[in-house]
């Protein structure tokens, strides 16, 4: 395995956030550029300072480059820019190439941002698309397998093998409903039961709707710069301190074991990188698309056994005061997941709390934190180890 | 809404999958078989996934296969499949080794369990397609 290493030489500076939830006849671009301008804000830059883009890709937007129109949007004429695809992993993916690109001196401050408008700015005609088109045209979608049945099918082998039980699941969607009631800007802040999220809809066995992602409109945008930038400006910069990728199949029928994912690989690398242990992680952004997926990545992660994730939720090892603080502003399930720019928050969240900023949703001492995403029925991975300077 | 939309995505065959679409119109679900290592696979492509080589023989399968996992569909993707609901995917895994997305025909859902033995049953769904579908035996 390679040694070199990104542990600490680049930092994020700035974070900022569009309106999100509901957030009629604002499109994707006018979102994405608004959470830029709010973490240039934050960091105290001004956007000539910014000479790389790296962006996922909007729903909403007709765009192909959304990193090069976004640019075109703000005036910004960078010598870096990429569109990244790797579904749901596209967070946690750019952010590990922006530090890449940083460190290889490709850019010397990148704008990593999203935003998409998937509640109310896409068509019909957008919103079948969506659902349809990630999987594949030959071997998947003829038979009616929309992405939710990818982790559908999973979860189902996990309650097989490990009888795990529709009620941890269940169990997931609380905690974090708990989370964002106390995250000013979350689009769902009433309290639910187990019993709210067992007696609703249907989706896809075994997932009810309140197992679901929401979806909504939002942008986030995060600022990267050297080490040696760093100081440069308003906040206390938070370091990348190791970062991991793994892409196992592309086909569900592929996953070579449904219910131990390759984010094993993924965050051992970033460990590795990291110089720590998951036992060593004081807060987590864990990509939540479904309950189900939080409890396989806590195992695959290795905040607890592989088969234990269930108990491990019911015991509230994952709320304030348990093993690892997961999604402290509500994730997916309850915050915001508009597409791709979904597992942003994850960051701006893992961000403000390393920050110490998150006044009384605050984990004690957050000293290191990661950040998981993942997307296309576990086929991408990618892991973001975070920390503050004195855990250089 | 486009009419492109409301209708079934139909597979779009190429130069390594016309063998089996064209296999399942007769009634047969192709895999395909490596001369070199033996390394039995779905879905076709030019190359041996596991040892690269192109030296690929085309076997009709038994047939035979269990359900590896499952979902019940309630919530249609899309415009399409609404007349559908519910209906069961599974994952069967093939008795040659080989896993594949398929249909349960029917909807015995109240049967289907892990690891129960289902059979190919193609499905004719357009003049030119028939689908892999598997019935519980």
């Amino acid at each position: 395995m390679s040694n070199r290493s990104l542990r600490g030489k680049v930092a994020i500076v700035g974070v900022g956030q569009s309106p999100s939830g509901r957030v009629p006849d604002r499109s994707p671009l006018d979102l994405t550029a608004d959470a830029t301008l709010k973490a240039l804000a934050d960091a105290g830059m001004d956007k000539s300072e910014i000479d790389g883009v790296l962006t996922g890709n909007a729903f909403a937007s007709s765009f192909h480059r959304f990193s090069v129109a976004l640019s075109e949007y703000l005036n910004i004429q960078p010598s870096y820019s990429n569109t990244l695809q790797v579904s749901g992993a596209t967070a946690a993916a750019a952010v590990n190439t922006a530090a890449a690109a940083i460190n290889a001196g490709l850019a010397d401050t990148v704008l990593v941002a999203c935003g998409d408008s998937l509640l109310t700015g896409m068509t019909p005609d957008m919103a079948i698309r969506a659902m349809t088109e990630s999987r594949d045209q030959q071997y998947e979608m003829p038979f009616g397998i929309p992405v939710a049945n990818t982790f559908a099918m999973t979860a189902h082998r996990h309650m097989k093998e490990f009888g795990t039980t529709p009620e941890q699941m269940a169990q997931v969607a609380v905690t974090f409903r708990e989370h964002a009631a106390r995250t000013p800007g979350a689009q769902k802040t009433d309290p639910i039961t187990i019993e709210d999220v067992l007696a609703s809809k249907m989706v896809t066995t075994p997932y009810h709707k309140l197992d679901c992602s929401l979806i909504s409109d939002g942008g986030v945008a995060l600022i990267l710069t050297s080490a040696e930038r760093a100081y440069d400006y308003a906040q206390e910069p938070i370091f990348i301190l190791g970062a991991g990728e793994h892409y196992s199949h592309e086909h569900i029928f592929l996953m070579p074991e449904l219910t131990e994912t390759g984010a094993v690989k993924s965050a051992q690398k970033a460990y590795d990188m990291a110089g720590i242990s998951a036992k060593d992680v004081d807060v987590a952004g864990i990509y939540d698309c479904f309950t189900g997926t939080v409890l396989m990545m806590l195992e695959d992660l290795g905040f607890c056994k592989k088969g234990e994730a269930g108990p491990f939720v019911e015991a509230g090892e994952i709320t304030y005061g348990g093993t690892i603080p997961t999604n402290t502003h509500g994730g997916m399930l309850s915050y915001a997941h508009p597409g791709i720019p979904a597992a942003w928050y994850h960051f701006a969240e893992v961000v403000r709390q390393l920050r110490n900023s998150c006044g009384d949703r605050q984990v004690t001492d957050a000293e290191l934190g990661l950040v998981h995403t993942l997307g296309a029925g576990f086929s991408t991975q990618a892991t973001t180890i975070l920390g503050k300077e004195s855990t250089l | 809404m486009s009419e492109q939309t409301i209708r079934k995505p139909l597979p779009t065959t190429d130069g390594d999958s016309q063998a089996l679409w064209d296999g399942l119109k007769e009634g047969k679900l192709l895999l395909q078989h490596c001369a070199d290592c033996g390394h039995v696979q779905y879905y076709q492509q030019s190359l041996c996934r596991l040892c690269q080589s192109k030296n690929l023989v085309h076997k009709p399968a038994s047939g035979r296969g269990k359900i590896h996992s499952y979902s019940v569909v309630h919530r249609a993707p899309g415009p399409a499949f609404k007349g559908d609901v519910p209906y069961a995917v599974l994952l069967v895994e093939l008795e040659e080794g080989p896993r594949m997305i398929s249909r349960l025909v029917g909807n015995d859902f109240d049967a289907l369990d892990f690891d129960l033995p289902v059979k190919l049953q193609t499905v004719k769904i357009s003049d030119d397609v028939c689908l892999p579908y598997f019935s519980l035996m």
